[in-house]
């Protein structure tokens, strides 16, 4: 057990877990038709516990199995080795104040991926690999706002 | 009861895969988005050129899902403005937490307690889009 801690608790070349990843949009392409995308999962739990929809479909379901496949990688892995801080947040600023920034940065990110159709994974990772041009457009132009306003921040915090 | 079997073990494997890639560390994304390090680049090309490729296979083949039946051709859409404006608000949501919707799961499954808060702006912003939208049409 110690051997498969000491290979899950270091990272895999990108180029190997890179296409693994592939794999995986392939296989929910080839199982089910379905482009792979995590935010769909959150907006099927929310649309479900306001009365929007009777059940769950198939993307909070693939919601679900991330909760559990990272589980089960903390569990193989021996346990977690994130901290008890919050990145750039935590180093920088109090705890109520880190907690209302990642309250407005996942608004942004729920209320945005909306509206762009998807998120890192469903828009960069599934639309990417369908070769929409939404997707395009979308995944180039949150990569670089999000490249520009970690250099903002960075600025900003030091 | 298949297709959520199915759903669910893709995403066990997507939430694996991502966890061993330490994408759910905060630290690690913003390095990357610092451009210090170049692993979810190198990632992201390699995973679309795979399933890119495989994808057109499939079409080609006018494959059809193994369960259910639907085709397998993913949509293919028009850029519009909406694309740019959500994805420019997402970016921004991206670097200010250093997490995106999947890490988030992952971070929650690996007792991170501060996900819990990420996930209620998540939530909040999906229901300003949905009310939005149920007022606009």
């Amino acid at each position: 057990m110690a051997n498969v801690a000491n290979v899950l608790t270091t990272r895999p070349p990108a180029l190997v877990l890179g296409p693994l990843i592939g794999l995986v949009v392939l296989a929910l392409a080839a199982l089910l038709g379905n482009r792979i995308g995590a935010l769909g999962g959150y907006s099927e739990v929310l649309e479900r516990a306001t009365g929007r929809a009777p059940e769950f479909g198939w993307k909070a379901w693939f919601l679900f199995g991330i909760l559990g496949g990272s589980l089960l990688w903390r569990v193989a892995a021996g346990g977690s080795e994130l901290g008890s801080g919050f990145g750039w947040l935590t180093r920088n600023l109090s705890n109520p104040a880190s907690a209302i920034l990642l309250v407005a940065g996942g608004a942004l990110i729920g209320y945005g991926a909306k509206t762009a159709g998807g998120c890192t994974s469903g828009n960069g990772l599934g639309g990417c690999s369908a070769g929409s041009p939404a997707s395009i457009a979308a995944t180039m132009t949150f990569m670089a706002t999000a490249i520009a306003a970690s250099f903002a921040i960075k600025a900003v915090t030091g | 009861m298949k297709p959520r079997i199915a759903a669910a073990g893709c995403g066990a494997a997507f939430g694996f895969l991502i966890t061993w890639g330490q994408f759910a560390d905060p630290d690690r994304i913003r390095q990357m988005l610092l451009l210090e390090d170049a692993y979810l680049y190198e990632m992201m090309a390699s995973a679309v050129l795979v399933a890119f490729l495989g994808l057109r296979l499939l079409r080609r083949r006018h494959a059809r899902a193994l369960i259910g039946g639907a085709p397998v051709a993913l949509e293919r859409n028009p850029v519009e403005p909406r694309h740019l404006g959500g994805a420019l608000l997402f970016g921004v949501g991206w670097a200010v937490t250093d997490s995106c919707p999947a890490p988030i799961a992952s971070q929650l499954a690996q007792g991170v307690l501060w996900s819990l808060f990420t996930i209620a702006g998540v939530l909040l912003g999906i229901q300003a889009f949905l009310g939005f939208r149920r007022r606009a049409f």
